[in-house]
């Protein structure tokens, strides 16, 4: 269940884009968590046909799941099954960074990829025909043309994983039992059987394997062999069997690619794309431009795309290091340091050196940097120190042992441990010491989880209202078409909203999306 | 600057062979109360309380034995407005004094800044440098008329570190690190930002808002009828 504030982006975005009917599903399921069509319509009171358009309107966009369950008819009575709906939150919230992720498509694969992807996250999910429709009607050029430039863009979308094949719509979750999901349990890769919530099983349902996920459209239209052979090592006994039966000709083969397979942006590597930005940005601001470039060489060079760490060979550092500016007067030593500097571990494999990072430790600290300047903006530099001493140690701490090591008069330093206490920012402990007489000592901490839950929460609201501005400049700007200088000072205010937004936005991903 | 010499809790040793020159009874006993205390030092209400005879000879005790030296008040950092007596030959304990950061109660903040500014340019001159490297600069450059001990530069430069201004780091024993032993802690400038960042909530002024839990879309607060909002995009409508 999300927070009030995520509700209230969330439902603020749908608003935005698709209007409140859809809005109000949204909500529902949001606010209510999985629930069937009737439970819907129930809860927001709109109308059946009403509330089927605005879940086909979030299906289409990626916004909600299907998946059906059992449902008994009555005593004796076959056991049918029920369509519920789960909202997902995290999609919702990647509709307000369409532009970085056009961006990264764009500066890696260029252009043409970029308005391809473009058309995927303005509609939700096309097949390829639909593509090649949307771009016909926008260009001239003879359709053929296009269609093969259009495929080979997609297979390059397809091949760096920015785009991939929509999950099954409705997958059947059967009930837990002795035999359980017998998917959900394979595809867990811990020893022990972890029980899975019945959204996490619909989730592990929908979910296409990694090689059917990206398999690509040749020229021909035929699935590339290599893949299809990894797709089938995937399946179990029993589907192997329907593949064969299924395996039509070629050319019927393209045709179901073609005109049947959806297409859509792949979330998660975009995430990943971002998180390691996030990361080579806050080692170049707190370490310098050198440490910078090594850690982009080592995250360009790793071929981990799941895992919370980068891994990459000394050479393919090196290689990737030598491309960048300033990179080729880096020595192999000073390149070494800076490695052992960032936290790397090496390895040597088949007679190569590896360096090894885990990525989640430059998360914290970028998590870090971002609540301690908070507090430095509400508090002051003293408040400042005082927190950041109480991040580095992680426990309790008295109140005279902090006056001390920070140089705060132990009356302000007092003061202002109640500010951070009364806004929830630290955690307080009354101790009482019987001696000579009765003594009241405080300790103090900060507790990690529920102030992480807290600031990201006030990101929520900070986002909303940016939003919420945003739309109101633009309204005014409306009303004062003739006025030229008022339009352009709402203007000028509309682009600094619309940057803070993305800023915010970094932040948000920086709580919610990158975090294990 | 100049501070009083700083050597903490060290205190003269009553002199066994000097006796204290004979005192009305009054006196004596307001005087064995106080020494009794040591270097803790004792409240006058509590010495009120304590000596059990009348406050206003308490009172005339406390000054006759100030004219004579043979007791001092001390000011009591955590309770300022307390009067604190003390007898002469101590000197006030970490508790009450506050410890050597302290000056008459306060915190001596003129000492604290420039002990600051000297290990920050010492480490920034030795590029790489060590709590013993910077303690020695100090020492050697003459510039401090008292005495500053090795824990009192580690103290300022963890709190240079707290404030971002300095890294701390373990030696490598390589490169720049070659004139530190390996596996020592030594501290060089921070080598990208120094000091504090500003994040991206702080930077809008939703992030420092004091009515942000008061603010709805519809309310009375609102983005709409925000004047930090206003102040910020510096709209005059």
């Amino acid at each position: 269940m999300v927070s009030q504030d995520a509700l209230n982006l969330a439902v603020s975005l749908m608003t935005s884009h698709f209007g409140d009917l859809v809005a109000k599903v949204c909500g529902c399921l949001l606010q209510g968590g999985t629930l069937s069509l009737q439970e819907i319509v129930r809860c927001t009171e709109l109308s059946n046909s009403q509330v089927k358009n605005g879940l086909l309107v979030l299906i289409q966009h990626n916004c909600v799941q299907a998946f059906s369950v059992p449902k008994q008819a009555g005593a004796g009575g076959a056991t049918k099954s029920l369509t519920q709906y789960m909202a997902l939150f995290d999609n919702i919230l990647h509709r307000m960074r369409f532009t970085k992720f056009l961006a990264i498509v764009r500066d890696d694969l260029g252009p043409q990829c970029e308005t391809l992807l473009e058309g995927l996250l303005q509609h939700g999910r096309l097949t390829f025909d639909q593509l090649v429709v949307r771009a016909t009607s926008k260009q001239s050029e003879d359709s053929s043309s296009i269609r093969d430039v259009l495929r080979k863009n997609l297979e390059r979308l397809v091949h760096g994983q920015y785009v991939e094949r929509c999950p099954r719509p409705e997958p059947f979750i059967a009930p837990t039992s002795e035999e359980g999901t017998a998917s959900a349990r394979r595809r867990s890769a811990k020893s022990k059987e972890e029980t899975y919530s019945l959204e996490q099983q619909a989730m592990i349902a929908a979910a296409l394997s990694h090689a059917e996920r990206f398999s690509v459209i040749t020229d021909s239209g035929r699935e590339s062999s290599d893949v299809k052979d990894a797709d089938k090592q995937d399946v179990s006994v029993g589907d192997k069997r329907k593949f064969e039966v299924l395996e039509l000709d070629e050319e019927v083969q393209a045709a179901i690619t073609e005109t049947e397979v959806l297409w859509r942006a792949n979330f998660q590597k975009f995430v990943h794309c971002l998180e390691k930005k996030a990361c080579v940005a806050n080692v170049r601001s707190r370490l310098g431009l050198d440490a910078g470039v090594v850690l982009e060489a080592l995250v360009e060079s790793s071929d981990q795309e799941k895992d919370n760490f980068v891994k990459a060979s000394m050479d393919g550092i090196l290689e990737a290091v030598r491309g960048k500016p300033g990179g080729i007067s880096m020595t192999l030593e000073h390149i070494r340091i800076v490695l052992d500097q960032l936290g790397c571990s090496s390895s040597i494999e088949d007679n190569n050196v590896f360096y090894k990072m885990e990525v989640q430790c430059i998360i914290e600290s970028c998590q870090n940097d971002e609540v301690e300047s908070l507090v430095l903006s509400r508090y002051g530099k003293e408040a400042y120190r005082i927190f950041r001493l109480l991040i580095k140690k992680g426990s309790l701490v008295e109140t005279e042992q902090i006056s001390d090591i920070t140089f705060v008069e132990k009356k302000v330093a007092q003061g202002i441990l109640y500010k951070l206490w009364n806004d929830d920012y630290l955690y307080m402990q009354k101790v009482i010491s019987i001696g000579a007489g009765q003594l009241q000592h405080f300790l103090w901490k900060v507790e990690k989880h529920s102030l992480w839950e807290l600031v990201l929460n006030h990101m929520y609201h900070a986002a909303l209202n940016l939003n919420q501005k945003i739309a109101h400049i633009v309204e005014q700007e409306q009303e004062v078409l003739q006025a030229r200088e008022k339009r352009e000072q709402l203007r000028k205010s509309r682009m600094i909203l619309e940057l803070s937004l993305l800023k915010v936005d970094d932040a948000l991903m920086l709580f919610h999306d990158f975090k294990r | 600057m100049s501070r009083p010499p700083m050597t903490p809790q060290k205190r003269r040793q009553p002199d066994s062979q000097t006796q204290p020159p004979a005192l009305p009874e009054s006196e004596r006993i307001v005087y064995e109360l106080i020494k009794s205390r040591k270097n803790m030092g004792i409240w006058i209400a509590d010495i009120k309380r304590e000596a059990g005879i009348q406050n206003i000879i308490v009172t005339k005790a406390l000054k006759s034995l100030q004219s004579k030296n043979l007791i001092k008040d001390v000011v009591n950092v955590h309770n300022k407005s307390r009067k604190t007596f003390m007898a002469v030959e101590f000197e006030p304990s970490k508790e009450v004094s506050g410890g050597s950061w302290y000056s008459d109660g306060s915190l001596d903040t003129e000492f604290i800044n420039i002990l600051r500014m000297m290990c920050l340019k010492h480490i920034e001159d030795l590029r790489i440098a060590t709590i013993e490297d910077i303690h020695k600069c100090i020492a050697a450059s003459r510039i401090m008329k008292v005495e500053c001990t090795m824990q009192q530069v580690l103290e300022i430069v963890r709190a240079l570190a707290l404030d971002k201004e300095i890294e701390e780091l373990k030696s490598t024993g390589v490169a720049e690190f070659s004139m530190v032993q390996s596996g020592k802690i030594c501290y060089r400038r921070s080598r990208g930002r120094q000091g504090p960042s500003v994040g991206h909530l702080s930077s809008i002024p939703c992030g420092m808002c004091p009515r942000i839990s008061e603010c709805t879309p519809e309310g009375v607060i609102s983005p709409n009828t925000c004047v930090y909002y206003k102040q910020w995009l510096k709209l005059e409508f």
